[in-house]
């Protein structure tokens, strides 16, 4: 559980900062500050940026150059904001009277020099809505997990699973195809739709992880209700030395381990290239949970990707390829061919079938296969305008093998998928950002489009489909007097053709979908303490295939669920509004949102049960209602003394069914967490040394709709966890960082409301990690 | 700047390659091919001792599988009371054409199925399994039935599928294991 860092006022790229400090003799307010700020992606000089030392609150801008300068300052501590519309802002602290002599001579030539590098990373992310991002070492403490486990340490997202092995982020209670995930500049795109279908992303390709709280839609288009999950690579290490990373994490429960690998620079010789390559393996065997084992829950994944990039003055390419597959064993206990069978594994509660530790992976698995290749270019013209590029192909091969292979021993032995889906996806955005008017109004515009089509084989499941998809937007923003204000409009244009059999017919179905969104946004620094942030934004979600075209049992669920090919795109409209409070002992940031979903798209329970040679199942339809989702987020970081801090974070949702005046199934609980860490001084070699003791309280959900469920939501849980970390620094570049973790420290019984599992086991019982980085 | 420009049309050309690399149409549509199907159930009782040995056959039909349309068949088991019964079944994937006789699989594969006959109240319907595995556990597909006195019920007919799991057999001779292939609620009636 990592201190997150909440950045993210504005937009954009790496502003770079060369600060030089220089000081009087005799304590008199000589000394002064300056330095350059560039664009890091082009390396180009950024004009008109605006420089604030927070106490004093004076104010400079960068010249034609880059340039900026503040003079006449009095030794001490100061805190330099970097501000540039367009670009996200960033603070950082520069002391003007430690480690300088006295005697210090007043000469510009020899004056101490101290570069601050300061990256503000580019997000794209609108500028009034929460961006929580997890990098660095709150990063490397999550390694070896999934991207939903690795997210859900952040206030007002959690985790849907089904078993331990699959993991869907979700945020602000929404999931699937309400949360929206940009891999590397590129909308993921998978079998989303499926609560079964994790993100086919290796977190390990990302040195940042972010979400954005609420609807998103202008920037990201479609699908972005409840936030966006942003997952980014480093920038291109241009004309840099050799330099990479290695981390290694291992795990007692499942006896997994994970490795990744990251080797990265320039081309001798070569001016304006650079280079990545990174690797990650994983497997994991059977997890336990704290009194039985479940079978057939190991895993095993491989992924690689490459990236490569060149830049000269305005001009930059770069091109991106990556690999991401994995094997996953579905726990076999949860199989169920009747209702019957649910509710005698319900009543027996534990699996009835028994097993030990293996690393083997049988029937159920699913096997899954993602490819991205992705090419970018951008061209900075020397008047500030900025035109960028991004072309994408995504290849997603997903099989999964049911537990049951064909009776037929010749049909056996090909040991085909029962279901496959392969997706191809082409992607192309073209942006323009236009050059800051009189200082104060950037903006951009851009269109992006999607092709794409779904081959299905296998059990008849979702139909093949053909779609394309148009969207045209505009975001423009203003700072004014203090006030960031942004404003932007979206318009996408679906068009989905779907292709099946209907009693052996081969029937063809056409969809057209559009829908305009808009955002309007404004935030405001109110002191160096206090800030605040409102966001009002629309998104939409055109109905998905499986939405539409669902006609069958839907195993593991035991329910019987029909589409509705007359379902109309869900449309949301969110308000979210947060304060932070900061000091240097205490901030502390409050968020509240209200997002109102028309036309939301459920499963609504039908009256008759539904006959099959299995016996009767529960009938559920595809239905619309309108719904709302409310709820707080709070976080808190208060330092008690210098060594010992508190941390603190509630999620608190509410969510209701307002046409029926109803509650809504598989709504995440409450959620309150705590942590008590103490950090050492720096010892020897030893660095950055801490040990925390966690707790994560986690309600019951008492708020769901009468006689929907086979099983009532479990009760309320509490899980211990402890933490152990510091890094071990060999030279200014070369160190290790180690954290020893133990989550479920008491080994407490327990099962999650969002796991689909939750039926018929246990939630994983004690694990103990440790995890290593080495840079170099 | 003339340089940059080339740049930028060559990204541009291979950019657009990039649009025409379909080379599958999700307009070929593969039929559907679910291999656990069973449409079928018949249940064909023989009474012995009567002199007349005239076959009465029961029978559960969907042919169009799950959803869609409704069972088209779904029989009354109606048998004499204390009448002893030959008790065979039958079960067909019909979807296909012609007919997949599930009946042949499953005995092929008689160590991973159990056929399971749950009469209630149970007085009515006795039944003794007639047929083993090659481990000599119980199977089902053949048995004799004993009718109690005349009343209505309900007979209960299942099919467990118990293959191994992660190489360990499960079938044990008892329903616990697996899950259910047919899981059916006949009404029963004995005259």
């Amino acid at each position: 559980m990592g201190k997150m860092q909440a950045t993210g006022f504005f937009t954009s790229l790496i502003c770079l900062l060369l600060t030089t400090a220089s000081f009087s003799q005799n304590q008199d307010c000589h000394c002064f500050i300056k330095g350059t700020v560039r664009d890091a992606h082009s390396g180009l000089p950024v004009v008109g940026a605006t420089l604030l030392l927070v106490k004093s609150n004076q104010g400079v801008f960068t010249d034609a150059a880059g340039r900026y300068e503040f003079t006449g300052l009095c030794p001490g501590k100061y805190e330099i904001e970097c501000r540039i519309i367009g670009y996200q802002s960033r603070r950082d602290t520069v002391n003007l009277t430690e480690g300088h002599e006295e005697n210090f001579s007043l000469d510009e030539e020899e004056i101490h020099l101290k570069d601050v590098e300061i990256t503000a990373h580019r997000t794209d992310a609108p500028i009034s809505q929460p961006l929580t991002t997890l990098s660095g070492s709150d990063l490397a403490r999550t390694r070896g997990q999934s991207l939903g486990e690795s997210l859900q340490g952040i206030t007002g997202v959690t985790m849907l699973q089904t078993g331990s092995s699959i993991a869907k982020p979700v945020i602000h209670g929404m999931h699937s195809n309400r949360v929206l995930i940009m891999n590397n500049g590129v909308r993921q795109e998978g079998q989303q739709w499926g609560s079964e279908h994790a993100p086919e992303i290796d977190p390990f390709v990302a040195t940042r992880l972010s979400v954005v709280k609420g609807a998103a839609g202008v920037r990201y288009g479609s699908d972005a209700i409840g936030g966006v999950v942003l997952v980014e690579p480093e920038e291109l290490p241009i004309d840099k030395p050799i330099s990479g990373e290695l981390n290694a994490a291992a795990f007692s429960n499942g006896r997994q381990g994970a490795t990744s690998a990251t080797l990265q620079g320039g081309v001798k010789g070569l001016n304006g290239f650079g280079w990545r390559a990174q690797g990650t393996l994983k497997r994991g065997g059977n997890i336990r949970t704290p009194t039985y084992f479940l079978d057939n829950t190991g895993s095993a994944e491989r992924n690689f990707s490459l990236a490569a990039g060149y830049r000269k003055k305005g001009f930059g390419a770069e091109i991106y390829y990556s690999h991401f597959k994995t094997k996953i064993g579905i726990f076999s206990g949860s199989h169920i061919g009747s209702v019957t069978d649910l509710l005698n594994v319900i009543q027996s509660g534990e699996p009835l079938i028994k097993a030990d530790f293996s690393y083997t992976i049988n029937r159920p698995y699913q096997d899954v296969a993602h490819n991205l290749l992705k090419g970018e270019m951008h061209y900075h013209f020397s008047d500030g305008n900025r035109l960028k590029w991004v072309s994408a192909y995504q290849y997603d091969n997903r099989l999964e093998y049911d537990l049951h292979a064909p009776r037929n021993d010749s049909l056996a032995t090909l040991n085909r998928a029962e279901l496959s889906f392969r997706l191809t996806t082409l992607t192309n955005d073209i942006i323009w950002d236009h050059k800051p008017l009189a200082g104060k109004l950037s903006g951009q515009i851009g269109v992006s489009t999607l092709y794409q089509y779904n081959l299905m084989d296998g059990r008849p499941l979702i139909p093949n489909f053909d779609q394309w998809n148009i969207g045209i937007f505009g975001i423009e923003r203003l700072v004014h007097n203090g006030w960031e204000l942004e404003a932007g409009l979206r318009y996408d244009y679906r068009d989905l053709t779907t292709y099946r059999f209907v009693n052996r017919l081969k029937t063809t179905d056409h969809f057209v979908f559009h829908n305009a969104s808009g955002t309007l946004g404004a935030g405001r620094n109110l002191n160096d303490r206090w800030s605040v942030r409102v966001n009002l934004g629309t998104a939409w979600r055109a109905p998905n295939v499986s939405e539409l075209f669902s006609d069958g049992v839907h195993h593991g669920a035991a329910a019987y669920e029909q589409g509705d090919a007359n379902l109309a795109p869900e449309k949301a409209l969110n308000t979210i509004a947060s304060i932070r409070y900061a000091t240097d002992n205490l901030t502390l940031e409050v968020g509240g949102y209200y997002n109102y979903i028309r036309d939301y798209i459920y499963l609504k329970p039908q009256p008759e049960p539904i006959l099959t040679v299995r016996g009767a199942f529960p009938y559920f339809k595809y239905n619309q209602t309108d719904a709302t989702f409310k709820g707080v987020d709070l976080s808190a970081d208060w330092k008690l003394s210098g060594h010992l801090s508190w941390i603190s974070k509630l999620t608190y949702l509410r969510v209701n069914d307002v046409r029926n005046d109803a509650y809504l199934v598989m709504i995440p609980a409450n959620r309150w967490e705590n942590q008590l860490k103490y950090a050492w001084d720096s010892k020897g070699r030893w660095e950055k040394m801490f040990f925390a003791l966690g707790n994560r309280w986690v309600g019951e959900q008492r708020r769901i709709p009468p006689g929907s469920d086979f099983a009532p939501p479990p009760s309320g849980y509490a899980l211990w966890n402890a933490q152990l970390s510091g890094n071990l620094v060999f030279s200014e570049k070369k160190r290790v960082e180690v954290t020893l973790t133990v989550d479920n420290l008491l080994d407490t019984v327990y099962r999650d409301y969002l796991n689909r599992f939750r039926y018929y086991a246990d939630d994983m019982g004690r694990n103990v990690s440790l995890r290593m980085r080495y840079v170099f | 700047m003339k340089r940059t420009n080339q740049n930028w049309n060559y990204g541009l050309i291979i950019g657009v390659a990039f649009l025409f690399m379909q080379c599958k149409s999700a307009s070929d549509v593969t039929p559907d091919d679910e291999n656990e199907l069973i449409t079928t159930v018949q249940l064909n009782f023989t009474p012995e001792n009567t002199g007349f040995p005239t076959v009465q056959t029961f029978t559960y039909r969907d042919v169009d599988g799950d959803g869609g349309n409704a069972p088209t068949k779904f029989d009354t088991v109606s048998l004499q009371a204390n009448t002893n019964y030959t008790l065979k079944i039958t079960l067909l994937d019909e979807s296909k054409n012609p007919a997949v006789d599930i009946t042949q699989e499953v005995k092929e594969k008689s160590d991973e199925h159990l056929v399971v006959f749950t009469a209630s109240p149970a007085s009515l319907f006795k039944y003794t399994y007639g047929d083993t595995d090659a481990s000599n556990l119980p199977l089902g597909l053949t048995g004799m039935v004993l009718t109690g006195t005349a009343g209505t019920g309900k007979l209960k007919v299942q099919l467990r599928h118990q293959p191994p799991i992660s190489g360990k057999v499960q079938k044990d001779g008892t329903p616990g294991p697996g899950s259910d292939d047919v899981n059916l609620d006949f009404v029963l009636m004995v005259k």
